[in-house]
């Protein structure tokens, strides 16, 4: 071996393979090396050996080991961030607007008319304003508390979010909300009875709420909060400061409440007094000769009979009123009958829509004569304004799915997606649609439910339209094929939703055809939902695709063309 | 000096939007989407290979694409869009490291001084050949955030010698050093023991 050859045999260090393989090395350099590993056997096994090492980690980092992490997926939502401010913005105005137009000019109209003897009976005022539905509407004050605290809480969530990931950052956010609403009533103690018979005994007082429940319910003493009572018969003998809200069968008050009654039941009689006003779902609320309502009644039952006195209006949906005591403002009903006796006394105005008029006994002394309106029985099919509305059900409709695909596109594609999943779509809506209202229901009776019962019920009611819109994407997808971009998507559901319109008008089909499609859709948005709260199934997401490693003979680096 | 390699142009697989660019430029959502949708799942492993955990990754991912959104201005359309993005991911990456001191317990600080080690080749060969992509990965997570860094900026993404120098702050011809150190780290992290990496024979 000559001294030349020698010199070459002296092997190569592995930076310069390194940098030789990464075509790093200049031309010079690079033929030497090239010539080098054609006579070396162990630089050119080095070589070889750093040439794999380089496809093995390649083909490492390529590799798709894991899918993209649903939070990703969703991700892109988020990036429309600056969209999502607008829409807030947009929200919080239109927010305030209602706000100020509320108190600028329908609380002093109201305020007006009522010092004029008319009662604000409108029902919404009645649901809201008056608390006669839930409490904590007064102890929040104004709407813009309200509001400020939606905004608090969405913030919350967001933070918390990024924070703390998936299903804990929900709850904690959640507990937060159920704490500050909980909180004005926090102050107070709140005790607990159960058993077969819980009673408040006679000459007791209790300082904060009591919860009741059992078969006989009796407050015979002194409650200085609200009674929250469940039961078969839940007697009210003594004195309530605050509220009564109860769920049972029979309920009678001869005591007296400062507060507002708030049931759900079969009967209530009301022989004491109740100084703020009624809402009663359930059969028949009678009101005795003794009895005294500070406030107005909302009902929505079968008979109504009003014996005593009644502050403020009286509001009825169902079936009958019989009238043969003293109204201190006005009557509104839609039912089957109004009867007022000779001894009936009313202050307000008598709007009375129903199958047939009122009987009016020649002694009762009305503020002025009752307003009957007979109950529209004619078809509604032939009446032009009738189609006018439809148009602008219609309108409304595609107007509601323009913004939710608009502002969750994403989640709009894959409920429509999912929503042809028929089977299990169509279960679930069925398990959802019925399901969800009934536990809202139970929940708005129990304690602390109220809140979350009446949110999950806005929600379900808005969700009944969205789906009935995502079925109209669905019906437009049938028609004019798929998509998967969202603005041909909204389009298919304009199309699809004005068919599924003209489709409900059909008599007899029309209503099935209604609530099958919303219930439908109810089924593909909870199975969509249900998808994502699994944050270990995340979509298919189109990926990069994996690129093959070279083959393994495949001659890597050399000399670089001059 | 800087060739591609044949069949890796740029990023994996990623064809250039130029569209989509424009229209993401001009404030249109909808394109925006479609360049998140087209490249999060690439950078999203890029970034699961180069930082140390799941949710960091996820974190760094979002991160990536929020920034991305106010520097899709200064990018130079006749330029790989793939190429930039991986920059500012790289970039991103190194700082999130670099942020949280998580390499200053695995680096040795030293990248000027070149390996002269010759490992012995056959046995590297056998390493190499025994060992799957997976436990490759595992290993990976076992790196020093420089060595890793440099290992996907270099084998993951494609991304040159000057760009890699640029992201990790260091001189273009230290570029080698810092790859080679920490192939050694990584074939440690595989066989278990020293030998390999520090190579036996010379």
């Amino acid at each position: 071996m000559s001294e030349e050859q020698k010199e070459n045999m002296k092997h190569l260090d592995e930076m310069t393979l390194l940098l030789y393989i990464e075509r790093q090395l200049d031309r010079a350099r690079g033929l030497e090396v090239s010539a080098h590993t054609q006579e070396c056997d162990t630089c050119r096994t080095l070589l070889r050996a750093l040439e794999r090492e380089s496809r093995l980690l390649t083909r490492a980092m390529l590799e798709e080991d894991e899918p993209l992490p649903s939070r990703l997926a969703q991700f892109q939502e988020r990036a429309r961030k600056s969209m999502q401010w607008i829409w807030g913005l947009v929200f919080g105005l239109a927010a305030t607007g209602v706000y100020a137009l509320y108190t600028q000019y329908v609380q002093p109209w109201q305020q007006q008319l009522e010092n004029a003897g008319f009662g604000g009976s409108n029902l919404l005022g009645l649901l809201i304003f008056q608390g006669t539905m839930w409490k904590g509407w007064q102890s929040m004050m104004t709407l813009l508390e309200v509001l400020a605290m939606v905004t608090l809480a969405g913030l919350g969530a967001m933070f918390f979010r990024r924070r703390i990931r998936r299903g804990s950052a929900l709850a904690l956010v959640f507990a937060g909300l159920c704490t500050v609403l909980a909180m004005p009533t926090g102050a107070w103690a709140t005790e607990r009875r159960t058993g077969q018979n819980p009673t408040v005994a006679k000459g007791e007082t209790i300082k904060g709420d009591i919860y009741l429940s059992g078969e006989r319910v009796r407050v015979e003493g002194t409650v200085e909060g609200d009674v929250f009572a469940a039961g078969k018969d839940i007697d009210i003998d003594g004195h309530v400061k605050g509220d009564v809200i109860s769920a049972g069968r029979y309920l009678q008050i001869r005591g007296t409440v400062d507060g507002n009654v708030r049931s759900a039941g079969n009967t209530a009689v009301i022989t004491g007094t109740v100084s703020r006003n009624i809402m009663w779902f359930g059969d028949a609320v009678t009101v005795d000769a003794a009895g005294k309502v500070g406030g107005g009644i909302t009902m929505f039952g079968d008979t109504l009979a009003i014996d005593g006195r009644i502050g403020r209006d009286i509001l009825f949906y169902g079936g009958e009123i019989n009238l043969n005591g003293d109204c201190g403002g006005g009557v509104r009903e839609k039912g089957n009958m109004l009867i007022i006796g000779s001894g009936a006394r009313v202050d307000g105005p008598i709007h009375y829509e129903g199958n047939k008029p009122a009987d009016v006994a020649a002694g009762a002394k009305l503020a002025s004569p009752v307003e009957f309106k007979q109950m529209e029985k004619k078809e509604p099919y032939r009446e032009g304004r009738y189609y006018v509305w439809q148009v602008i059900w219609g309108a409304a409709y595609i107007l509601f799915g323009l913004v939710l695909f608009a502002l969750m596109p994403k989640f709009s594609q894959e409920v429509v997606k999912s929503a042809e999943q028929y089977g299990a779509s169509a279960g679930l809506g069925i398990l959802v649609g019925f399901g969800v209202p009934i536990a809202a229901c139970i929940a708005c009776v129990t304690v602390v439910g109220l809140f979350v019962g009446l949110a999950t019920l806005s929600l379900w009611y808005g969700a009944l339209y969205y789906g009935a819109v995502i079925i109209g994407a669905v019906i437009g997808q049938w028609l004019m094929g798929r998509t998967s971009e969202l603005w041909p998507l909204i389009g298919r559901m304009t199309v699809g939703t004005v068919i599924l319109r003209l489709c409900t008008i059909i008599p007899h089909v029309g209503p099935w055809v209604k609530y099958g499609a919303a219930f439908w859709g109810i089924g593909a948005i909870s199975l969509v939902v249900y998808r994502r709260l699994q944050p270990m199934i995340a979509p298919n997401m189109p990926s990069a695709p994996y690129t093959p490693p070279m083959p393994p003979n495949t001659t890597v680096g050399g000399p670089l063309p001059a | 000096m800087e060739t591609p390699r044949p069949g890796r142009m740029n990023a994996p697989g990623i064809k250039e939007p130029t569209e989509a660019i424009a229209r993401a430029r001009a404030g249109d959502a909808e394109a925006w989407g479609e360049l998140y949708r087209e490249h999060a799942p690439a950078i999203f492993r890029f970034c699961r290979r180069a930082l140390p955990t799941r949710e960091d990754a996820e974190d760094a991912t979002m991160e990536i694409f929020m920034k991305l959104k106010d520097k899709l201005v200064q990018y130079d359309a006749t330029r790989s869009f793939s190429a930039w993005l991986y920059k500012v991911a790289a970039n991103h990456c190194w700082d999130m490291l670099r942020r949280r001191k998580i390499r200053q317990d695995k680096e040795t600080g030293d990248v000027e001084n070149v390996p002269l080690e010759h490992p012995d080749p056959s046995q590297l060969d056998q390493l190499i050949e025994q060992r799957t992509s997976e436990e490759v990965r595992k290993a990976l997570d076992k790196l020093g955030g420089r060595a890793r860094m440099a290992l996907v900026m270099r084998y993951y993404s494609d991304m040159s010698y000057d760009e890699i120098a640029d992201a990790l702050g260091v001189r273009r011809a230290f570029v080698g050093v810092v790859l080679l150190r920490a192939r050694h780290e990584l074939r440690q992290a595989l066989a278990g023991n020293a030998v390999l990496a520090a190579g036996g024979a010379s």
